[in-house]
């Protein structure tokens, strides 16, 4: 039975060659970009969940509120560790660890040769023995009671001791060295298996923590300080079984309040208990400091979305095409029913095909995803590759698929056809009947709703684009063209691990006298950051306005004399800044001066802001950009401090690429001789800007394949339609121009009434759009109006193309030799 | 086994009701072979389908071995017709996708049939209606008569109680006719009820019986 009814399915495929090809076409562009996004989903959510009692694992994170603004980080301050080991009940254990930047790694072989070196080593965490047990690694040599007990000692993963001691077995690791920044030596006491699974505990060299103690490292952390918060200290609990993690978040809460100083304050700071599953995902927190950004579950959300938009599409030309063709598979339904077939046998053989159908279709989108993965490689997560797709669960994923896809929309037309009565059939009335003029309008809902998908997804696409080009040619308070920038070392790497602060390195003064005599850069300031970029420090500043103390935090930025002409930016009152080695004045922007009460700037002039001493108000900015247009300007502050500057911003002629290219290389040439063991990296500012819309390029870059390919899908199954309708008057063609009808006549008879369905499309698709966009817009605070012509493009675009689809397969039907078709009847 | 009291057909066409049959009344008894016979339009076909149950009287009585078919369902009906029923159409009716051979095939996998019993009957019927040679070709590649005949093997396959053929031989030439009668006879006298529509006298006198319409009534049985 089963073998026949394939073979029918198959040969009916075949033989309606052009709706199964739209049908397989439409079904597998859905199904691949759900596979893909399937990928990618499943890639995100299967982060960390392998741990023992993972359900039990919490990260310490903190709140501190301002006045004016509310501050989340993942840290907490370092003496709460032992308050909470001593003090808090519930838990069943805790670890601490500190994430450690960039370092230089020596590897002493033996005392003879010169030791080998990794310059910017990553993936370093100060430790405790805690934290194997916690996080469940596999020892290959040492062990978790000891490994971490004395300081200076240091763990290994299996790679990374490889690449340190190549060829050596796990047990011969142990009691080799290893320097850092060649002022300190530690042992290897361990070497623990990687972890295989998808983490985000990609730490490779754990040192500890132990180590901090001896060194500078632990006045620089703040190490007795309850007032400081650094988000590179990691404290992790477990609870017992059973135990609330509100009840614990009560505990820290006595906990601060026992031990914090300036107890006569109301305490700003509060620590919640972070699930581990959510420490990949939460924006407020970050996954640890030198982690990529949290994975924003609303993306997820919406590619799920998409996905799941463009498997509709698909699955509504299967239903239009497949009961538009009924009349031509009513003749075998009702011979089968007089051969005693029932219903539900009927609606099982078309299910079955539907079935065939989608699965030939995931086949093919079985290697159209392959394209996906890599039209799209930067979108998609790193982890993900095409050889993702062959793993087992991928394949249950898409069996489901199938057979949801199948069921969705082979159940309507089976059920339509498997009620063909089969006296109508053999009877040749099946132009009487009124099944199919039911089966008309259903297909005009589906056509309708499918143009208005596609429609809304133009507008999205117009609307994103737009808003990126906005946000990145803004006028943003600055001169952002011909701009390089770039960072020396900080000579703090040299007195980190010594007791006392080391010698200051003044070489970048020696660059700076250098860079003075290539005569392509016309300006050059040596200071902080750019007017615009990632990295923000802030710190609660209070002032005095002449009628009260206000505080509120400001972000802080350090320039010398020549960065605000470098930059363009306008001083609106007072003076430049003097140069200096600390922080002796200020220079405010506009909308810290309208913060302290000052409607008209010059008033902000001569006043003291608080800080280690009065620092009097120098001059204020007009408002610029800090961030993206995402968010509002706040208020900030410039000082001069030559010790705290280590970026370099270089001013080139404006239009002369050519130049640049001279100027920069110069440039290296004259830094690789002051830091020769140094990389030079620069980068434009104009690149710095586009890479904060770098979400909403990906976004925009999306959402143009959606749109397109939605447009696409929704095109073809009108064509699929047509082709139909045309077969089916062929006759009536051949009469009417027989009649003299005309060919243009004719075109017009035809696709009318499909263009109607295009334009109630639009009609539902502008109001729908129009909202969906205003909320998307909502979450910029500077933004780009959802002007007419948006919905206008979307609709015109969406107009010609159907219009130019349809009346390709409408004008040969016209044009067709009306004798033809009237003979063959 | 058939039983027709006061069967009426009619349609209606802006609330004019078109009688196709008129209180037909009939028996028609296990192991009879009877012809219908009568002008075109008549209501031949259409009381064919209604003893065959493709088609509802639109008024009266119908009980098909003892049972009143008004209150059969669709189940049961596709259970008689897998069962008992084989018909053999007016305009042959194959499905198109299928060969010859699938085609014969198709009722005996409704009828869940195992596999070497039923390609056995496929071969044998082949046989006999002597169309092995067409067994792989799909019904459009056949002429018009040959499409009978395989209509007319399907209807036979399944050794079924009742054959309901409408012109089993309208399309054959009268050596083929005359097997088909032959065919026939040879059913009925194995016990097997036959009610078959025709215009040839020759063809009916196959039969035991003759029931004559004549716009829609029955003229004599
Ligand atoms: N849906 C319908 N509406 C109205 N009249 C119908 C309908 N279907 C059939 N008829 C009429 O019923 C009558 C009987 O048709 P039927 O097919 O039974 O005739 P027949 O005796 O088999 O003729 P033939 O020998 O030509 O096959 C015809 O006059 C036909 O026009
Ligand atoms: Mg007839």
């Amino acid at each position: 039975m089963l073998k026949s009814l394939l073979k029918t399915a198959l040969r009916s495929l075949l033989r309606h060659k052009a709706s199964s090809l739209i049908n397989v076409l439409g079904l597998s562009i859905g199904i691949s970009a759900s596979l893909v996004i399937y990928l990618i989903v499943h890639y995100e959510f299967s982060f960390d969940t392998f741990h023992r009692d993972g359900d039990r694992i919490y990260r310490v994170v903190s709140k501190m509120d301002f006045p004016d603004a509310v501050f989340r980080n993942c840290g907490v301050p370092v003496p709460t560790v032992k308050a909470v080991r001593e003090e808090v009940t519930g838990l069943e254990g805790e670890t601490f660890f500190i994430t450690a930047n960039q370092t230089k790694v020596g590897v002493v072989e033996d005392r003879a040769s010169a030791p080998k070196v990794f310059r910017k080593q990553q993936g370093m965490i100060y430790a405790d023995n805690e934290y194997f047990r916690f996080f469940g690694y596999r020892w290959l040599a040492g062990s978790q009671e000891k490994a971490l007990a004395e300081p200076f000692s240091v763990v290994l993963t299996e790679s990374r001791a490889q690449s340190y001691f190549p060829g050596l077995a796990p047990s011969a690791m142990l009691l080799k060295h290893v320097t850092y920044d060649d002022t300190i030596t530690v042992t290897v006491t361990g070497v623990v298996e990687d972890i295989r699974q998808t983490t985000d505990f990609i730490f490779q060299e754990f040192i500890s923590l132990g180590t901090v103690e001896q060194t500078g490292l632990k006045a620089q952390w703040g190490w007795d300080n309850w007032g400081s918060i650094n988000s590179n200290s990691q404290f992790f609990v477990k609870l017992l079984p059973g135990v609330s993690p509100s009840g614990i978040e009560e505990q820290l809460v006595q906990v601060r309040k026992r031990h914090r100083e300036a107890k006569d304050r109301k305490d700003d700071t509060q620590h919640f208990l972070q699930p581990l599953p959510d420490i990949h995902f939460n924006p407020d927190y970050g996954i640890f400091d030198s982690s990529p950004s949290p994975v924003h579950k609303q993306t997820l959300y919406g590619l799920l979305a998409v996905a799941t938009f463009l498997l509709l599409l698909g699955c509504i030309n299967f239903i239009n095409l497949t009961t538009a063709q009924a009349a031509q598979r009513a003749k075998e339904i009702g011979i089968r029913k007089t051969l005693g077939s029932g219903r539900a046998q009927l609606m099982l053989q078309f299910l079955g095909e539907s079935f065939l159908l989608t699965v030939v279709a995931s086949i093919l989108s079985v290697a159209i995803a392959q394209s996906l993965v890599d039209l799209f490689r930067d979108f998609i997560p790193p982890g993900v590759t095409y050889a993702s797709v062959f793993q087992w669960h991928v394949w249950v994923f898409l069996a489901a698929l199938d057979v949801i896809i199948s069921l969705f929309s082979g159940t309507y037309p089976a059920l339509v056809l498997a009620r063909f009565q089969p006296i109508t059939i053999l009877r040749n009335q099946m132009f009487a009947g009124s099944a199919t003029t039911r089966g008309t309008s259903i297909r005009k809902i589906l056509t309708v709703s499918q143009f208005t998908v596609a429609q809304v997804l133009i507008i999205a696409a117009v609307v994103v684009s737009k808003q990126t080009l906005y946000s990145i040619n803004k006028d943003l308070g600055y001169r952002r063209d011909a701009i390089v920038s770039f960072h020396v070392p900080w000579s703090f790497d040299a007195w980190q691990w010594s007791r006392t602060a080391g010698k200051s390195d003044l070489r970048r003064f020696t660059l700076l006298n250098r860079l003075r005599e290539i005569p392509e850069i016309n300006t050059i300031s040596l200071a902080g950051d750019p007017p615009a970029s990632n990295g923000t420090s802030s710190t609660a500043m209070k002032v005095n306005n002449g009628k009260s103390i206000v505080e509120t935090m400001v972000e802080i930025k350090y320039a010398d004399t020549s960065y605000f002409g470098l930059y363009g930016m306008k001083l609106i009152a007072g003076r430049n800044l003097l140069q200096s080695d600390t922080t002796r004045e200020f220079v405010i922007n506009e909308t810290f001066a309208r913060f302290l009460g000052f409607s008209n700037p010059i008033d902000a002039i001569g006043r003291s802001i608080q800080r280690h001493g009065m620092i009097p108000i120098v001059g204020v900015l007009a408002d610029f950009h800090t961030k993206s247009t995402h968010q509002a300007i706040k208020p900030l502050a410039y000082s001069s401090a030559g010790k705290s500057s280590f970026m370099f911003h270089l001013a080139l002629k404006a239009g002369d690429p050519d130049s640049w290219k001279v100027a920069l290389k110069k440039t290296e040439s004259a830094f690789k001789e002051v830091y020769p063991d140094q990389n030079f990296e620069s980068r434009f500012f104009d690149e710095t800007i586009a890479a904060f819309y770098k979400t909403e390029q990906n976004t925009a870059r999306l959402l143009n394949w959606a749109a397109g390919l939605a447009i696409f899908i929704s095109c073809i199954g009108l064509l699929g339609l047509v082709i139909h309708t045309t077969n089916a008057r062929v006759k009536e063609i051949g009469v009417r121009k027989v009649l003299g009808a005309s060919v243009t006549g004719i075109v017009s008879l035809l696709t009318r009434e499909f263009m109607m369905l295009v334009l109630v499309a639009f009609l539902l698709a502008s109001p729908v759009g129009w909202w969906a966009m205003n909320r998307w817009l909502q979450d910029f605070a500077f933004r780009t109006g959802l002007s007419w012509w948006v919905f206008a493009l979307a609709g015109v675009f969406a107009f010609v193309t159907a219009i130019l689809t349809v009346s390709v397969q409408a004008f040969r039907a016209a044009s067709a030799n009306p004798v033809d078709s009237l003979r063959t009847e | 086994m058939i039983k027709l009291n006061h069967i009426f057909k009619w349609y209606t066409n802006s609330f004019v009701k078109t009688y196709v049959l008129r209180d037909i009344n009939l028996e028609i008894k296990e192991g009879e072979f009877v012809s219908v016979m009568g002008p075109s339009g008549s209501g031949k076909s259409t009381l064919l389908h209604i003893i065959g149950m493709l088609d509802e009287q639109s008024d009266g009585e119908y009980f098909f071995l003892e049972e009143p078919t008004h209150t059969l369902g669709e189940k049961a009906r596709s259970e008689l017709h897998k069962n008992h029923i084989g018909f053999v159409f007016q305009s042959y009716h194959l499905i198109d996708d299928l060969t010859v051979y699938e085609n014969l095939e198709t009722p005996l996998l409704y009828k869940k049939i195992g596999a070497s019993e039923r390609k056995s009957l496929v071969a044998d019927t082949l046989d006999r209606f002597q169309i092995v040679g067409k067994k792989d070709l799909f019904p459009n590649q056949l002429s018009g008569g040959q499409q009978q005949l395989v209509g007319v093997a399907r209807a036979v396959i399944t050794s079924p109680k009742l054959i309901l053929a409408d012109e089993p031989t309208g399309n054959l030439n009268s050596a083929q006719g005359s097997e088909i009668m032959e065919l026939f006879k040879k059913l009925n006298s194995e016990g097997t009820t036959i009610i078959q529509v025709t215009h040839s006298e020759k063809n009916a006198s196959y039969g035991k019986r003759i029931i004559n319409l004549l716009d829609g009534r029955v003229t004599s049985s």
